[in-house]
């Protein structure tokens, strides 16, 4: 099977609206095979973990990459060099290090986001006025996020649609001015952004003793966390006050969960109640494994997420997260990053280590 | 019923506010009672320690200390006694680690603690420790002697069980009065050790204060800190930093940090015959405390050339393991460990090329590199990384980039290897070497990361040698 083979396997997939459970199976299938038969390391690695095609009996067996691997391997079925896009992490840990994922096309990871938009934030509505607090694709080539929002702005924002960070500052006014306008406007208005992002504004609309009440079906979605780049709220606290400074009901305040190792993304039903519940559309899975032996833990129990995402056809199709989460009837509860572990006794961990000997 | 820890001297139980934890697993679940005190609450313990030490601990002669810690250790080496079934019991549940290895490891650590350990531990530290009694003969001439804090700060960290009692013996031992903040992942030993003083003696345990408070609240350790003439602290460098912050200029802070230590192997070792009992000890210094021990190896360095392989040498040492892990099962994880668990075993076979030993649960890895590689610490939980390497000559230059970091290296060599590579070893850093076997258990008076236990926390008051002369002539009998 070769690229264009698999690509419109994997557009027809997205496309049909009804996935069940076999047609998920022999897709998970061919797209760990065609890994298997076109990327060596990740062959290597598969056969590391006693896993070839023909090992493998259900999606579940296909051996996860842990998302460390993204920084050391090349995980590529297509030349590196003739990659449509390369989506790489921050590199905020290992020394800057920066995880990478290479698309072949875009094609598979656009369907995939544009479905699954469209379900989940649209709600059937064809466009909507949309802000973004996120630098532009033109800003940040690879950061599979600025993609990713300029895409939901150029596929479902309407015309008065734009972003509101230009040299890594955040325009305050014209956004104030924005949010103004679409509460006289009376249409919905979606506020989408880092959540870093969503923490900067709300400080500085605190300062300035701002407060909007935007239009109903207006929608706030954060994604990714606070990254040490703004003060930590807990999510209480943090859904509070977007529903107070904007008007906008918890309900309405969504949470994405994506990662440049994936091509799709999960989101949650609102967050009146936290922490919510995640979940994502029919070509993703997800199994909540002990990440010793990679099996799945009993449901309600704390493991690691390890995502199937047919999507993600050009890199790993099953990734070993390093968040923790529960499996749930509807999905899973992200509990959040299982990292950096710390030495119980007075031995030293390896990321004390590195930062020690790293600075010495 | 829950466990009370802390021992609060001055301050009865109804007056102080607890806090609740839970340990254990479901199967054996410990309800712990942590104190929460106010702060003027932790200021007026200190004020009573203080007077307390200077009215019992200053004025007796050390060796009525030696005796009654003696005494109370003697109870706590008696299986029967009430307070060693109680840590027997309870220690394994608050920590994980299992019961039996608790037990054996509680008991060889309490012998560093009786009468003749006790005064090597002095006479290391001491030519005369009278000198903590009365003004003694120097060898330069005059006299001297030692003074200690009125106020000891401890600050402990990790759960390795019974770590306090270092630095609260070394504190009663100078006739300090102590004020000790136990961690959270062990906060009952240090209290118990009190209570069992107070029954042998009362006076003595009245210059002991345990407590507790969440990591990060900074106005009970500026307190602390404030409150203490010496400050000693453990736990990782991001801690130490933040205490060393709050330490007022000029007062004196000893801080003990994270550190690394590893294990070498010579062909001496690796005879048939001897390879196996090698693999033995090498196996039970990573197992005891799953390796959270700051003298737990983290890497194996094995000479190359000798009967059995580096190779061959991890296997054996693989088998051991999982003989250990039988008789000792490591303590359950944490998610967030048996992540980095098996984030490291990734990168060691994935990223540095190794050769991974190890059960499915992943309850003990080996990593195996052909060739040198420099020190890397593991994950730790029974998880280690077996290096070949050319010489033994050559891995004091692998490990001093780190020197900083290093503590005890073991060592299985004969006796012209071992004192070529003290040498060598101590020149970049190390400052404890030991047989292979014995790393975990350091002998009665070792010099802690290098330094002096005792000396380190007592100030010297001299008579200068002329003054004696000076007062002569003013004598009433002067010619």
């Amino acid at each position: 099977m070769d690229c264009d083979e698999i690509t419109a396997e994997l557009l027809s997939f997205i496309s049909n609206a009804e996935n069940d459970d076999d047609a998920f199976e022999v897709l998970a299938h061919k797209v760990f095979q065609y890994q298997f038969e076109n990327n060596g390391p990740f062959a290597k690695f598969a056969r590391s973990r006693g896993r070839t095609p023909r090992t493998v009996k259900s999606w579940a067996d296909i051996p996860a990459v842990p998302i460390n691997a993204f920084k050391t391997m090349d995980l590529t079925c297509c030349n590196p060099d003739q990659a449509a896009a390369i989506f790489m992490t921050s590199g905020t840990t290992q020394g800057g290090v920066r995880g990478k994922n290479y698309h072949s096309t875009l094609r598979v990871y656009d369907a995939s986001m544009k479905m699954n938009f469209q379900r989940r934030i649209m709600n059937g509505q064809k466009q909507m006025e949309m802000g973004i607090l996120f630098p532009t694709p033109d800003a940040m080539p690879n950061s599979s996020l600025a993609h990713y929002l300029n895409l939901a702005v150029t596929e479902f924002g309407t015309r008065e649609s734009g972003h509101f960070i230009e040299d890594e500052a955040i325009d305050f006014k014209r956004l104030i001015d924005t949010l103004r306008d679409a509460e006289g406007f009376g249409q919905p208005y979606a506020l989408l952004g880092a959540s870093f992002s969503l923490v900067h504004v709300l400080d500085e609309l605190h300062k300035l003793g701002a407060a909007f009440k935007l239009p109903e079906g207006s929608l706030v979605m954060d994604t990714g966390g606070y990254k040490g780049q703004s003060r930590e709220l807990n999510p209480d606290d943090f859904y509070n006050a977007l529903a107070q400074t904007f008007g906008v009901p918890r309900s309405r305040c969504v949470n994405m969960y994506g990662m440049t190792e994936l091509s799709t993304q999960f989101y949650d039903d609102g967050n009146e109640q936290c922490p919510s519940i995640k979940s994502g559309p029919s070509w993703i899975r997800t199994r909540v494994t002990d990440p010793l032996t990679g099996s799945s833990v009993p449901k309600g129990e704390v493991g690691i997420l390890a995502h199937t995402d047919l999507a993600n056809f050009n890199s790993a199709v099953t990734i070993l997260t390093e968040d923790s989460g529960i499996e749930t009837d509807e999905g899973f509860i992200l509990l959040g990053r299982a990292s950096g572990s710390e030495a119980q006794g007075c031995s030293m961990a390896v990321d004390e280590f590195l930062k020690v000997a790293g600075a010495a | 019923m829950p466990e009370h820890a802390g021992y609060l001297p001055g301050l009865e139980r109804e007056n102080a506010k607890w806090t609740q934890k839970s340990y254990g697993t479901e199967g054996t679940p410990l309800e712990v009672l942590l104190p929460s005190l106010e702060t003027e609450q932790l200021v007026s313990m200190a004020q009573h320690i203080r007077q307390q030490a200077t009215q019992h601990l200053k004025t007796i002669p050390v060796e009525q200390i030696v005796e009654a810690i003696d005494r109370t250790i003697a109870r706590l080496l008696d299986r029967q006694d009430f307070h060693r079934r109680r840590m027997d019991a309870l220690l394994p549940t608050v920590t994980g680690y299992d019961a039996e290895m608790v037990q054996l490891g509680l008991s060889g650590y309490l012998k560093t603690f009786r009468k003749p350990q006790l005064r090597r531990f002095l006479a290391e530290d001491f030519a005369n420790p009278a000198i903590l009694d009365s003004f003694q003969p120097l060898a330069k001439g005059g006299f001297g002697r030692a003074f200690s804090p009125g106020v000891l700060g401890h600050i402990w960290a990790g759960n390795v069980p019974g770590l306090p009692l270092w630095s609260l013996v070394a504190g009663l031992l100078v006739k300090s009065g102590n004020l000790g903040k136990v961690s959270t992942s062990e906060p009952l030993f240090a209290g118990w050790f009190a209570e069992a003083l107070a029954e042998v003696e009362p006076a003595l345990a009245e210059c002991i204060g345990i407590v507790w408070w969440r990591g990060g609240e900074t106005e009970l350790e500026t307190a602390l800190t404030a409150e203490s003439d010496i400050i000693l602290g453990y736990g990782s460098n991001e801690a130490l930093a933040a205490i060393q912050a709050r330490v007022p200029t000029g007062k004196r802070f000893l801080a003990y940090g994270h550190k690394v230590s590893f294990a070498i192997v010579s062909t001496a070792a690796l005879d048939t015959d001897k390879a196996t009992a090698t693999a033995r000890l090498a196996a039970y210094d990573v197992a005891r405390y799953d390796q959270q021990g700051c003298y737990s190896p983290q890497m194996i360095c094995v000479e190359r050339g000798g009967r059995v392989s580096p190779q061959r040498f991890a296997q054996f040492l693989s088998h051991e393991l999982a003989a250990i892990e039988k008789k000792f099962p490591r303590r359950k994880l944490t998610i967030t460990e048996a992540n980095a668990l098996a984030s490291w075993r990734h990168d060691e076979e994935m990223k540095f090329g190794g050769e991974i030993f190890g059960d499915e649960t992943g309850s003990w890895t080996v990593s195996f590199h052909m060739a040198e590689s420099n020190l890397m610490p593991s994950s730790l939980n029974r998880a280690i990384r077996v290096v070949g390497v050319e010489r033994l000559a050559d891995v004091p230059a692998m490990i001093a980039p780190f020197k900083s970091l290093l503590q005890t290296v073991g060592i299985a060599a004969a006796p012209e290897h071992l004192f070529q590579l003290a040498d060598a070893l101590g020149n970049v850093g190390v400052t404890r070497i030991c047989a292979l076997g014995d790393m975990t258990t350091p002998e009665a008076g070792w010099h802690h990361d290098g330094r002096f236990n005792l000396s380190d926390l007592v100030t010297i008051t001299e008579i200068d040698h002329r003054a004696e002369f000076a007062a002569d002539r003013l004598a009433p009998y002067a010619e």
